[in-house]
């Protein structure tokens, strides 16, 4: 969880009565849509596709960087939006649209800028994570879309209610309760059903969308029989590390999720105290890249 | 969970052929004193002669020890069963795991598995067949070891490296493929259609006797890989898979956008969803449902949620709660195909619904049908002495639409009225209907 700076716990009638209705959340990029259409026809027509993405520059630039991102691996270098749909498939160009609209979706704002920078650590981290540990059923750019999405929900909880930024503050400081019951101690959801909520409506992969569902869910993690199949699980794991690591590397965003969730997310990713601290000196230099 | 008798098999650390049914015997008793469900996974890798042929048995050996190390690797932990049944066969049986479990962690086998192997400089791609057969009263530790096998058969025949669950009852069923097949292809389809944009809700208007669009109506539908699913054939499947859990979330938020949509565009116009027994008997409903609302920005009034009339009646202590916090949140309560269940009259006077929607089967027969009439038209002043708005669904001719206003039905649904159009279409035949 990224902890913005707050002031005390508020009532719950304030926070109800704070709301305000002035905003709007983001709606799914149309470009998706037209995407996904094409996707569902008979006969998808990439060069179509691919002049759709031309259309908006910065799409097409994030898009052919993503292609040749690490996490591919691919020989050789996309030097065009179709060079690197043909590459990245349609499916995983889906997600990576929708990783780049993420951040344009909500207007820029300073106050937001920490969050953001955070939520992007935490993705690079866990795409590298992803890659590190060879997590079966994982895929590195998978888990980069994972750790940009699973907090977006705090940042639509954020607009829509000021107040929330101090239940968010008690929430990152309680060590019994779950996230979840804090804040629905005082609001009537909380950022995991309003980030799943989203990340359906974007159409992300339903792994991801129960991993945002039950990111601070320790029984989801350990059950036998839990709302999470294993690749969600390893991917609550690897972001939850991932936010470890950012915290050890940087001493930002103090939380006590590792104290409730760290343990169980080792055991998943094979880490014991020593594999730890090997990961965080290696994780150093990734943090560098993060922009 | 070997005992001192067990033989472990050198290769893989695995019990052997005759220990494992010995363990699966011990453990399929344990599992129906305690009521517990129990996996078998059958697991044969694909092509594996032609790797002992080609690269000698010594690299065979060496990727059965690997790919066994795979499969131990991802197995949860539990006491579960490993075992080597044959040269290059492996059974896992997973303790208190059911189907969603048992298939997931089979799929994580099958892509654990198929990571290319580097043994003495050559490269393998091994992939296997698994089949999974899940504890079913009467099975004893052959038959569901039998099940399992023969589904892993069945993903050989299909060309391997894919997972097939044995069928439970075969039944005849569409294009003369068995229903459990049917199912699960039409379970992979709904699948597809929520990670890959194959959902989209249309919009029936409910048009008010003074010809007000009272609400729209939103009905799923699907379309994968250039096929329509009708909802008769997905919404069954989804409700027994689960799926409609999140099928029903999608919705809520799709309808809750359209509604801020209509608002926006000067049309502010109620939106009704449906909603399932699923989602009403989960704890995470209240959250979704007020996520939603907080995603789309509406005020709740605009949104409304259509629910069967046996669900309504369900005394259920957790859907009753939630249907009184639904109202309490300002939603509307719409109670659905009215007339076809079994209502008492003391629980519908007690429930917190906005609106009784008549079922069609009395709206179809009209005006012919005279005690439909009188049923009709009994049902309408009771609603609205309740405080109901009660609508007739599924108007399809003229005559049934003047009969049912005689009779003062407040709203009427159907072909005769509109179709369910897209969310553009919809939006121009509201406008069109407004316009001088």
């Amino acid at each position: 969880m990224t902890r913005l700076d707050t002031p005390s716990m508020p009532s719950v009638d304030g926070v109800l009565q704070q709301s305000i209705h002035d905003i709007d959340i983001p709606p799914r990029p149309k470009i998706i849509d037209q995407i996904r259409a094409e996707m569902n026809s008979d006969a998808p027509n990439l060069r179509g596709i691919a002049g759709l993405i031309n259309l908006d520059v910065s799409l097409a630039a994030g898009l052919i960087k993503t292609a040749n991102s690490p996490y591919f691996g691919f020989g050789r270098r996309a030097r065009s939006a179709h060079e690197a749909l043909t590459m990245l498939g349609l499916d995983v160009t889906c997600r990576a649209i929708a990783a780049i609209s993420l951040r344009r979706a909500f207007p820029n704002s300073a106050h937001y800028e920490r969050f953001w920078h955070a939520s992007a650590s935490v993705a690079t981290l866990s795409g590298w994570l992803a890659q590190q540990r060879r997590v079966p059923g994982v895929r590195a750019d998978d888990a980069y879309t994972y750790g940009l999405f699973r907090d977006c929900g705090i940042v639509i909880l954020l607009r829509r209610y000021p107040a929330y930024q101090g239940i968010l503050a008690g929430a990152n400081l309680d060590r019994d309760m779950p996230f979840t019951a804090v804040e629905q101690a005082a609001l009537p959801t909380d950022h995991t059903v309003v980030g799943c909520l989203l990340a359906q409506n974007w159409w992300l992969p339903g792994e991801i969308c129960a991993a945002i569902r039950h990111h601070h869910s320790l029984l989801a993690l350990v059950e036998p029989v839990s709302p999470l199949k294993m690749p969600g699980r390893y991917l609550v794991a690897i972001a939850q590390t991932a936010e470890y690591l950012l915290q050890q590397l940087t001493g930002g965003s103090r939380t006590e999720e590792w104290a409730k969730l760290g343990p169980a997310c080792c055991d998943l990713l094979g880490l014991d105290d020593a594999g730890l601290a090997e990961i965080c000196r290696e994780a150093e230099p990734l943090l560098h890249l993060v922009e | 969970m070997p005992d001192k008798h067990a033989v472990i098999d050198p290769i893989t650390g695995f019990l052997d052929r005759r220990s494992c049914l010995h363990a699966a015997h011990r453990m399929l008793a344990a599992a129906e004193s305690t009521r517990q469900p129990l996996a078998a996974l059958w697991i044969d890798l694909d092509r594996f002669r032609q790797i002992n042929a080609s690269f000698g048995h010594a690299a065979g050996d060496e990727v059965i020890a690997r790919v066994a190390g795979r499969i131990r690797m991802v197995l949860p932990s539990g006491g579960h069963l490993l075992a080597r049944m044959g040269s290059d066969e492996f059974v896992v049986m997973l303790r208190g795991e059911d189907r969603p479990v048992a298939e997931a962690f089979g799929r994580l086998l099958l892509v654990t598995i198929e990571q290319s192997l580097c043994i003495d400089e050559i490269l393998i791609h091994p992939s296997a067949s698994i089949g999974v057969a899940l504890l079913q009263a009467g099975d004893d530790a052959l038959s569901l070891l039998e099940r399992a096998d023969r589904a892993m058969g069945e993903a050989k025949r299909q060309g391997g490296g894919r997972l097939e669950m044995a069928a439970g009852e075969v039944l005849p069923g569409y294009h003369g493929v068995s229903l459990a097949r049917e199912e699960l292809a039409i379970e992979a389809d709904l699948h597809a259609a929520l990670d890959s944009g194959g959902l989209s809700l249309e919009y029936q208007p409910i048009v008010s006797r003074d010809g007000r669009v009272e609400a729209v109506e939103a009905l799923m539908r699907c379309k994968v890989f250039g096929r329509n699913l009708t909802p008769d054939r997905f919404i069954p499947v989804a409700e027994k898979s689960g799926l409609i859990i999140r099928l029903g979330e999608w919705s809520l938020l799709q309808g809750a956008r359209f509604a801020a949509r209509l608002r926006d565009e000067g049309r502010p116009t109620k939106v009704a969803i449906n909603v399932s027994r699923a989602q009403l008997t989960s704890p995470e409903f209240l959250p979704a449902l007020h996520g939603a609302l907080l995603c789309a920005d509406i005020s709740p009034e605009l949104l409304e949620l259509e629910l069967t009339e046996s669900l309504a009646m369900e005394l259920a202590d957790v859907v009753q709660d939630n249907l009184r916090r639904v109202r309490e949140a300002g939603v509307g309560l719409a109670i659905d195909d009215f007339g076809t269940g079994f209502s008492s009259l003391s629980s519908l006077k007690d429930l917190p619904a906005t609106k009784l929607k008549l079922d069609k089967s009395f709206i179809q027969v009209l005006p012919e049908d005279r005690r439909a009439l009188a049923v009709v038209k009994a049902a309408t002043r009771m609603g609205r002495e309740l405080g109901m708005v009660v609508v007739a669904e599924g108007v399809e001719t003229d005559a049934q639409r003047q009969c049912l206003e005689e009779a003062g039905v407040d709203a009427l649904q159907g072909f005769a009225l509109a179709r369910p159009m897209p969310e553009d279409l919809l939006l121009n035949w509201l406008k069109q209907r407004n316009s001088p």
